[in-house]
């Protein structure tokens, strides 16, 4: 049982259960798996501008997955990345519109924005948490909300570009985009960006007091707290991080992929990104491979739904599955004690 | 101006409705131990099922109890989850919120053809009334039995303290399952009345966090089924103002307005400190 339970919760399960719940899911769709399969790895990997695209969704994944792996080792479950992303992007696309100033210091300074916008947006929950003990779990998913229509009310109104139809910003100067990491793609060197934090991360988590201190306010907060760590501190300084990073992959794709605001530039990125953070075991480098394999999904599932008529929806059905299975053993001891909905 | 009050204390009962089923789950779920994060999903397939059936039976009455029925069974899934798997209720709950959603989904383009939204299927006419009535009924009915009946004594004793339960024979864990999959199926109450009560159809991410609003009322409530549908009618008058002051205050557009409700879950989330205190056991695995 113990061996049983060992397989599959290691990231290899998670690979074997998605293939057979894949397999079911086109089944039911009345596509052989065999079909169903080669139109989602052809659409994920079939050429260079697949690759691209799949890479376009892994750095897009990466960026929320390492924020949500960052709060959730400190105990605090942060789901409200997709209003951080989001939040980050906007900064970023409404100052980038107007921006005059040299290229790379503008896209440095805009990727700045996004990082406070996001940072700003987790804090508003870490504060709550810290000062109110305010549960982070619904406050963060409020905030997605509010994050959605404060952002759309602004890019319909005061921020829509000038010549745009629909709700977005103007066009960022071509000074500010990011270059193009594989040429004849979208893909920027945005990803890079993403893979850099998470070394950073992997060396905060093991090799800093802030990673101590975080793990410990995670794993035994009544512990961390009488060893004199200020739980208060780690909670606003968690979540406010990890809404920073969230807020920089927003700004990433401002910049690098999208070249302006707009509403729909995420398509729930920040939602996947919590089975990606689970899967990757909140370790970032794990986390990484996790998020390649999800942005294969991702891209991939809009071709399997074109070319083979299998709804890419059942990916989230298969995400919720994996999330439940996986069970999570990192910080289960951990939450018990600090959730006080 | 009075017609203007009617239309908008009609509306916020009717707002109310969906959030004081889902809270009402909350409620006993929460007083039995379990958090339930995954009211928002078990609201989202108990609309889509709701829809589904009425579409196929032409019978929307049938719908209703479809909708409780895929609640219930999302409530048993993070039950069993939750207790015989030992998984985190926070991460199962978020689970089956992927699971729900992701699955209505799916099974609207696989039924109707269609991502997004269903057909339209024939809806609840004005018996929906009875409906909203219930709500209010259930809230008053689940006071009484949490606090003046073994049943009730039960579900509190196992989330305060189920090494007592258990030592009167009386197993906390089948006592969990069964709590949280009554939760389910009144949070698939409420999504089947959002989507066959208030509309005709079913689409994609109309629960709109509900699930999650009708959490922060079960706390703004202290857990007290009175108090939460209390609250609940508060967010749905948030919800309800957004409708009736649309384009009556200038300087504020609609979809900043929209934000209202959720605005005021915030609020309310923060402004309890102090004086809440959440079943001793709520959220610990027994």
């Amino acid at each position: 049982m113990t061996n049983m339970r060992r397989t599959l919760a290691g990231p290899l399960g998670a690979v074997v259960l998605l293939v057979v719940l894949m397999s079911l899911a086109m089944i039911v769709a009345g596509t052989s798996p065999l079909d169903g399969f080669s139109a989602l790895f052809y659409g994920a990997l079939g050429g260079r501008s697949q690759i691209g695209e799949t890479l376009v969704a892994t750095s897009a994944l990466l960026f929320p997955a390492l924020g949500i792996a960052l709060a959730f080792r400190g105990g605090l479950f942060n789901i409200g990345a997709e209003g951080q992303l989001l939040i980050g992007a906007l900064f970023a696309g409404a100052v980038g519109a107007q921006l005059h100033v040299a290229g790379p210091l503008g896209i440095a300074l805009l990727l700045v924005l996004g990082a406070i916008g996001g940072g700003l947006w987790g804090a508003i929950a870490g504060w709550m948490k810290a000062r109110f003990n305010a549960n982070e779990i619904i406050a963060t998913l409020m905030l997605n909300f509010v994050a959605a229509y404060v952002s759309l009310a602004l890019v319909s109104g005061p921020l829509k570009g000038p010549l745009a139809t629909g709700a977005e910003t103007a066009w960022l100067d071509q000074a500010y985009w990011l270059p193009t990491l594989l040429p004849g793609t979208r893909l920027s060197i945005g990803i890079l960006l993403a893979l850099a934090v998470a070394v950073v991360l992997w060396w905060l988590f093991s090799r800093t007091i802030f990673g101590f201190e975080l793990r410990a306010a995670g794993d035994a907060p009544e512990a961390a707290r009488r060893a004199g760590i200020d739980i208060g501190r780690i909670t606003w300084l968690s979540l406010a991080l990890s809404g920073a990073i969230s807020g920089v992959g927003g700004a990433t794709i401002v910049t690098g992929e999208l070249h302006r605001f707009n509403t729909q530039l995420s398509p729930g990125y920040g939602f996947t990104a919590i089975a990606v953070a689970l899967v990757g075991d909140l370790q970032p480098l794990w986390i990484c491979l996790a998020a390649f394999g999800f942005g294969i999904l991702e891209a991939g599932g809009l071709a399997m739904q074109a070319s083979a008529q299998v709804p890419k929806d059942a990916i989230h059905v298969i995400e919720g599955l994996i999330i439940l299975v996986l069970a999570a053993r990192r910080y289960v001891a951990a939450r018990a004690e600090t959730t006080a909905v | 101006m009075a017609v203007l009050l009617i239309s908008l204390v009609a509306l916020t009962l009717i707002k109310a409705t969906p959030l004081i089923y889902a809270a009402l789950g909350g409620v006993i779920s929460e007083r039995s131990g379990v958090i339930n994060i995954g009211l928002e999903g078990m609201m989202a397939i108990g609309a889509f099922a709701a829809v589904v059936i009425s579409y196929y039976t032409r019978e929307p009455a049938l719908g209703i109890l479809a909708g409780i029925g895929a609640g219930a069974l999302g409530g048993y899934v993070l039950g069993i989850a939750a207790t015989r798997f030992k998984v985190d209720q926070i991460v199962a709950g978020t689970g089956i919120n992927l699971i729900c959603a992701g699955g209505a989904a799916y099974g609207l383009v696989l039924i109707y053809n269609q991502p997004g939204a269903s057909a339209q299927v024939p809806a609840l006419g004005r018996e929906y009334w009875v409906l909203v009535a219930l709500a209010f009924v259930a809230a008053a009915a689940l006071h009484w039995l949490l606090a003046r009946t073994p049943w009730g004594l039960r579900i509190r004793a196992c989330g305060e303290n189920p090494a007592a339960l258990a030592s009167a024979g009386i197993d906390p864990l089948a006592m969990r399952v069964y709590a949280v999959t009554l939760s389910g199926a009144l949070a698939g109450l409420g999504g089947a009345f959002l989507s066959l009560g208030e509309l005709n159809l079913y689409s994609d991410g109309m629960t709109a966090g509900r699930g999650f609003i009708a959490l922060a009322a079960v706390i703004f409530g202290r857990w007290n089924p009175l108090g939460a549908t209390f609250a609940c009618i508060a967010f749905g008058l948030f919800e309800a103002l957004q409708y009736v002051l649309q384009g009556r205050i200038a300087w504020l557009p609609a979809d900043a307005m929209q934000a209202l409700p959720y605005i005021a879950a915030l609020v309310a989330l923060a402004g309890i400190t102090g004086k809440v205190r959440a079943p001793a056991a709520d959220g610990v695995p027994y």
